[in-house]
């Protein structure tokens, strides 16, 4: 059917405004995960990124009581946003201990198995027959911070990136870039690319068409600064020529984080924030949801809970202590029953005795009283 | 011996402090290669520097491929295997009955450890390897590429490597001195040099013009900073202290503590357990390679007395000929 044009207009154009307002009401949910090795400036990139003090920054008093396993935890940090009455909420991601050791092996299965579980319970809670309040965790966007080695990707990158690749929005971000020059800058970031594509490493894109020429331009513009170097401040400092500025003051100058000549954080935050926002959290609930969702069900029906296969060994040492709680009460139980059982048959046995008295009792009194009236019998007959 | 993770400018470390291009620079291999993990190699590069009129012999000893696998439990027994192998070899050279005249001494006097610049802390795998390492060799901690911190950045990072240091009591090399016994100037020299402690180093091979002389420095956009210029980092007053003020000192810890130690262990070890298998091969082992070099020191004898005789059979010929002239001569006249 061909489209029919309307003539004066009856109003279906207002469409588009009616939308506008109830997505204005209802507010937005955007889920963040930074992922990389700890000092390469995560938490203040998160807040330098939403200019407010989100997550507070690493104390070093407890680090000697790091305890002897060495797993990699997830820390979740939710924020509540608000610009010009719009409400986003925000849930930050973090993954400290990643990269951190000196065995890595398998660092990367809880993040994986996080991932894949907010996929889980919103699949779950479709199935559901009440489903009007989902609570919807699934990761929108993974920030991955790669080390400014200058030389190339590390393999323990490069396992994580494929991996993380296939299930959700991943972007490249190179952190502390003030560490290069821009030649070397330019060299690392086009080694990685290289490494990206060899590997085939699935990296976030987005359609760069569009309907005006203005956002043509700028989504190439973002498109070709991938994978984006960044720098993160939160202090303000004054410039050589007298501007206050976001930034970090060397001895030999200052580096500016708004500054596109020495950084890319403008183009970072504006994929992030100002034009693409909806599009990772739709192409997260399109493609990377339903590529899960079509996985689990060719192998599962509905309503069937997941096989776990739990590798993490801080579990089984929990379920082992649990058993081990388990076996222990269940021995003192029987003990107890036990003791009750030999009181009531010592109980038993004092009744019985009692009892076999008090019958011997009897008899001697009936024996007695046989013997009376065998005594007193004879007497009448004489 | 340059030990620390890859990217952290070891490779141009090394050439900035040679003052020249002695390590040539990684060259990183297919991007479809990118993920096989390539274990750790070790490389001892040898330059001859002049240092203020004394020529120094300077062997560095470079460790690519440290801390870049996913489990990297293997490196450090590559790189106590490395210097074990140089005890091992003075110590059997010194046993020997007839000592070899030129031996070379490859004994490793200092190791240079890169930190990362991260900004919180020490790694575990940073404490793991200065742990195991500082009873064999003199370690020195630096931290590498240290212009990504700030200058109060770079003040706390320093503490807190300090004060891990010692709560895990790793033994560094921090420029020992006796407040009694040694004059002033050493005292307050080795005071200034362990307050620096970890150096905080930049490596630049370029030089660019500033302020109309050629420095060697980096160009940002927002400003150069010098290698050579004291206030921007460690570099001038480690490598004095390295080649010029506390290289005796290195050297005679090295011999005089960490080798006699080394000594003690290994033979006490094998007084104990003189039935084991390991002491026997190791001891066929320094047989074979004398029984080696006896009879290279035959065959060269050999060799010599066959010269000789050849000479003499070539002198007789030489003095018949002459004879059989003379004979002539006689005859004619």
């Amino acid at each position: 059917m061909a489209p029919v044009q309307v003539g004066a207009g009856i109003g279906i154009a207002n469409l588009p405004n009616q939308r506008h307002k109830i997505v204005a009401k209802s507010g937005a949910n955007f889920t963040l995960m930074v992922c990389g090795e700890s000092g390469l400036g995560k938490t203040t990139f998160i807040n330098t990124l939403f200019t407010t003090s989100i997550k507070t920054p690493k104390t070093y008093k407890r680090r000697y009581n790091k305890t002897a396993e060495k797993t990699v935890e997830i820390e979740i940090i939710r924020a509540e946003l608000e610009e010009k009455q719009f409400n986003v909420k925000l849930s930050v991601i973090d993954t400290p201990g990643f990269g951190d050791y000196t065995n890595n092996r398998d660092s990367w299965m809880p993040i994986i198995d996080f991932i894949d579980d907010q996929h889980e319970s919103y699949m779950r809670q479709e199935q559901q027959p009440k489903r009007q309040e989902l609570s919807d965790m699934r990761v929108h966007c993974c920030l991955y911070f790669i080390r400014p080695s200058g030389h190339t990707l590390k393999p323990l990158d490069i396992e994580v990136m494929k991996r993380l690749g296939t299930r959700v929005n991943l972007i490249p971000v190179i952190a502390k870039a003030d560490t290069m020059t821009p030649t070397d800058l330019h060299k690392f970031k086009k080694r990685i690319l290289e490494v990206i594509a060899a590997q085939n490493i699935q990296c976030y894109t987005f359609p760069l068409e569009s309907d005006d020429e203005a956002s043509t331009k700028r989504n190439m513009n973002i498109m070709a600064a991938m994978p984006f170097s960044i720098i993160g401040s939160t202090d303000d400092v004054v410039t050589a020529d007298g501007r206050t500025v976001k930034g970090r003051q060397y001895s030999w100058g200052v580096a500016e984080v708004e500054n596109e000549d020495h950084c890319d954080f403008k183009k970072l935050r504006q994929l992030l924030i100002r034009t693409h926002m909806l599009d990772l959290i739709s192409s997260t609930e399109e493609t990377h949801y339903e590529t899960y969702r079509h996985a689990q069900m060719e192998t599962r029906k509905i309503g069937e809970a997941k096989v776990k296969t739990v590798t993490n060994p801080k579990w089984k040492e929990e379920e082992e202590a649990l058993r081990k709680r388990f076996t222990e009460q269940v021995r003192l139980e029987e003990n107890r029953f036990r003791s009750w059982e030999q009181q009531l048959i010592a109980e038993r046995d004092r009744l019985n005795k009692d009892l076999e008295a008090e019958h011997s009792h009897i008899k001697a009194l009936e024996a007695e009283l046989e013997a009376m009236q065998a005594g007193l019998s004879p007497k009448p007959r004489k | 011996m340059v030990v620390g993770a890859s990217g952290l400018g070891r490779t141009t470390f090394i050439n900035t402090l040679c003052d020249a291009d002695v390590v040539p620079k990684r060259e990183c291999d297919e991007p479809e290669m990118a993920h096989i993990e390539e274990g750790i190699k070790i490389k001892p590069y040898t330059v001859e520097l002049d240092e203020d009129g004394v020529k120094i012999s300077l062997t560095v000893v470079d460790t690519p491929g440290f801390g870049d696998m996913i489990d990297n439990e293997y490196c450090f027994q590559e790189i106590l295997g490395y210097l074990e192998r140089q005890y091992d070899d003075i110590l059997s050279e010194e046993s020997r009955i007839k000592r070899n005249p030129r031996f070379r001494d490859n004994r490793v006097h200092a190791l240079l450890y890169f930190i990362a610049p991260t900004g919180h802390s020490l790694r575990e795998i940073d404490i793991e390897l200065m742990k195991r390492l500082s009873p064999r060799i003199n370690v020195i901690p630096v931290i590498g590429k240290s212009d990504t911190l700030t200058p109060s950045e770079l003040a706390d990072f320093k503490k807190r490597i300090m004060e891990d240091i010692e709560h895990y009591n790793i033994p560094i090399y921090n420029f020992p001195y006796d407040p009694e016994e040694d004059d002033e100037e050493t005292v307050e020299e080795n005071g200034h040099l362990r307050s620096l402690l970890p150096f905080a180093l930049i490596g630049c091979e370029e030089e660019i013009v500033v302020n109309g002389r050629k420095v060697r420095a980096r160009q940002y956009p927002w400003g150069i900073v010098e290698v050579d210029n004291s206030q921007h980092c460690d570099f001038a007053k480690l490598r004095f202290a390295l080649l010029s003020s506390h290289l005796q000192d290195l050297k005679d810890i090295t011999h005089d503590y960490l080798y006699e130690n080394y000594r003690t262990e290994k033979l006490s070890r094998s007084a104990d357990d003189l039935s084991e298998e390991g002491s026997d091969e190791e001891d066929q082992h320094a047989r074979m390679k004398e029984e080696q070099l006896r009879k290279e020191e035959e065959k060269l004898r050999e060799i010599e007395l066959k010269v000789e005789r050849e000479l003499k059979e070539k002198q007789q010929e030489l003095w018949a000929k002459e004879q059989q002239l003379q004979t002539l001569e006689a005859q004619q006249a």
